[in-house]
């Protein structure tokens, strides 16, 4: 799946440190008295998958959605592609995988698929039928969403997100519901999307996903607890398994590593 | 049967109730608030002015008559205006609302045989029949004693055999363009807002005004297609012969229609765009498709009680004849009767006022919808 080249450069050529793709700077997202986002800062490359790990109600989909520009900080700044965000034209670039399901039930895939692409401005019916084969969906394209089984709703998701082949990619939990082999291939083809240079932000609670991601960013309560490789943080942490390190970050006693 | 159970449901729709309270609140408040505008409506309704015409083209004995006639409005309070001195003249005045009902005694008109001919307006059956019970105790006293003259009517517009049909039916095709295609915006909508199908189109470089836009031709294309069967209906008249055991029928009103159709469409199309983008604007403050269906008592029905659809606007109390002047379904049912009744075309100040405000009403709510899909907060 073609992705367009990126400012970013090939990755792992740590010679010359590439520009970031992402950045964010102090972010904080208040609701009420809540902080949702409570003092972020993000420098994420091309060409790499970023899992952003945490529980339920830690922040994650709000960070997704203040980075895909559907929401406004607070305070604190973010750019995608060296523009500002939020902006509109640049939103053309992003691609961002709800984790609500987003689909229109009475429709058919097919229908779907293509709203999704004409609001994104992909015109390419070559690109709508290579995205739904990629989610195994070539055959159900006649079939209404309502029809569809949960999985299948999910596989539909994606194609949506990633159907105008964007640069910048936003997955808020894409896997679940999604039997395992597909979910191989889920990661699969995010890693040959990687390849190509797109930047993949991927939020899970599941850990074991963890393992599948090249950078990981674990969030609580709107806070980065810990970012680098799986390696990194489970050192740092001094645990066998991110699950413990995870814990053990978050300051749970008793339940440090002793699995 | 197990008495646990439907204690639990029951119990249940109370504590959903409980979390809900504007539905709590419209059970109890909104049938009081329609009755009592309804009763405000119906008690206080005005009796109409009625301006009275008389002309004379009977000679010496019409003349006698119609000095009677002056004289009994004048005691009854009943103003006598100069309607000039033939019968068109007199249908003009009425057409340009200087008079609403004229009193012809035609030349046939003798002491002995008395004939009157009453001219009225013929746009609104039930305001002609008002009028002319105001005054047919005055036609009584052209002069003489004996039978009570005859009296022939005739209208302006329409005829003079026109049912509440004919005149009824402008105004529920306004009804119904701006009611149906509300409820299915404000449905629509909602579903786009809590379905996450609004958070997935904002995340594409989609404008506010792109998907404003697209609705309104989407449902306006829906309710103009339905009001143009309803118009066909409504005017038409197919007679399907007989078949088989089925006797012939007709298919259709056939409504008099002295209109543009054309005309009568953009008054339509003009009024369903306000209506998406009301919806669209609504939709904003509502949870569930019940929240949606709880403002039809709040938006339609109040224009359905003041808009001119049972009652015409100028004989409502004043205080709601102020309100009825600010409601969409008042001038789009105005429009409409000048157009399939009157026979206005674009020259007619009237209907200019009608399409003006419609449109006007228009880009209110479109800005208003635009202003309700933010990034910010879907």
């Amino acid at each position: 799946m073609g992705v367009t080249n990126l400012p970013g450069g090939p990755p792992g050529l740590d010679s010359e440190p590439a520009r970031p793709v992402i950045e964010a700077d102090g972010l904080h997202k208040t609701f009420g008295t809540i902080r949702a986002v409570d003092g972020i800062d993000l420098s994420l490359t091309g060409g790499r998958i970023y899992g952003l790990l945490g529980p339920n109600g830690s922040g994650k989909t709000t960070l997704i959605r203040l980075l895909a520009g559907l929401a406004r900080p607070s305070s604190g700044s973010i750019s995608v592609l060296g523009t500002a965000m939020p902006s509109r034209p640049l939103l053309a670039k992003i691609g961002y995988m709800t984790q609500g399901e987003g689909l229109y039930a009475e429709l058919s895939v097919w229908e779907n698929l293509s709203f999704f692409a004409a609001m994104s401005g992909q015109r390419d019916p070559d690109a709508l039928r290579e995205i739904l084969d990629i989610v195994e969906l070539g055959d159900r394209r006649t079939a209404p969403v309502v029809e569809l089984s949960g999985g299948m709703r999910r596989r539909l998701s994606l194609a949506c997100a990633l159907v105008h082949r964007p640069p910048v990619i936003f997955l808020d939990e894409p896997t679940v519901g999604v039997d395992p082999v597909l979910r191989y291939q889920f990661w699969d083809h995010f890693r040959g999307l990687a390849a190509a240079g797109a930047t993949l932000l991927v939020s899970s609670h599941v850990m074991d996903e963890a393992d599948r991601c090249d950078q990981l960013i674990l969030i609580r309560a709107g806070r980065v607890l810990d970012m680098g490789t799986s390696d990194e943080v489970r050192r740092r942490a001094g645990t066998p398994d991110l699950e413990s390190a995870f814990l053990k970050l978050s300051g749970i006693p008793g339940m440090d590593g002793s699995r | 049967m197990s008495f646990l159970r439907v204690g639990a449901i029951a119990r249940r729709i109370a504590q959903q109730f409980r979390r809900d309270r504007r539905s709590l609140a419209l059970l109890i408040v909104a049938p009081l608030a329609v009755l009592a505008l309804l009763g405000y409506v119906i008690r206080d309704t005005k009796p109409l002015d009625t301006r009275l015409g008389i002309v004379n083209l009977a000679g010496p004995p019409g003349a006698a008559a119609a000095s009677a006639v002056q004289v009994a409005a004048k005691l009854q309070g009943i103003p006598v205006v100069d309607v000039g001195t033939d019968e068109a003249d007199a249908r003009v005045a009425i057409r340009q609302d200087r008079a609403d009902l004229v009193i012809v005694l035609p030349p046939e008109f003798t002491s002995s045989s008395r004939v009157v001919e009453l001219i009225t307006l013929g746009e609104a059956p039930t305001d002609d029949g008002a009028r002319i019970q105001a005054v047919v105790g005055l036609v009584s006293q052209v002069g003489g004693q004996g039978s009570r003259p005859t009296i022939q009517r005739q209208t302006v517009y329409g005829s003079a055999s026109a049912t509440v049909l004919d005149t009824f039916a402008p105004a529920l095709i306004g009804f119904f363009g701006f009611f149906f295609v509300f409820v299915l915006t404000g449905i629509s909508f909602l579903r786009e807002r809590i379905g996450g199908t609004l958070e997935r189109l904002l995340a594409t470089p989609v404008r506010r005004s792109e998907i404003v836009i697209g609705y309104s031709l989407g449902f306006g294309f829906f309710a103009t297609v339905q009001v143009a069967l309803i118009l066909v209906f409504a005017l038409g008249s197919i007679n399907v012969p007989a078949i088989g055991p089925f006797g012939s029928f007709e298919i259709g009103l056939g409504i008099a229609n002295a209109g543009s159709p054309v005309l009568a469409y953009l008054v339509i199309f003009l009024t369903a765009i306000g209506a998406v983008n009301l919806a669209i604007f609504l939709s904003t403050f509502a949870s569930t498709e019940l929240q949606i269906i709880e403002f039809i008592p709040l938006v339609i029905v109040p224009q359905g009680l003041l808009g001119g659809v049972f009652w015409s606007v100028h004989s409502l109390p004043d205080p709601l004849q102020a309100v009825a002047r600010l409601l969409p379904l008042t001038y789009a049912i105005d429009g409409l009767r000048a157009v399939l009744i009157r026979a206005s075309d674009l020259s007619s100040s009237d209907l200019q006022l009608d399409l003006a405000f419609l449109a006007g009403v228009a880009i209110l709510f479109v800005l208003l919808a635009g202003a309700t899909i933010r990034r910010e907060i879907a």
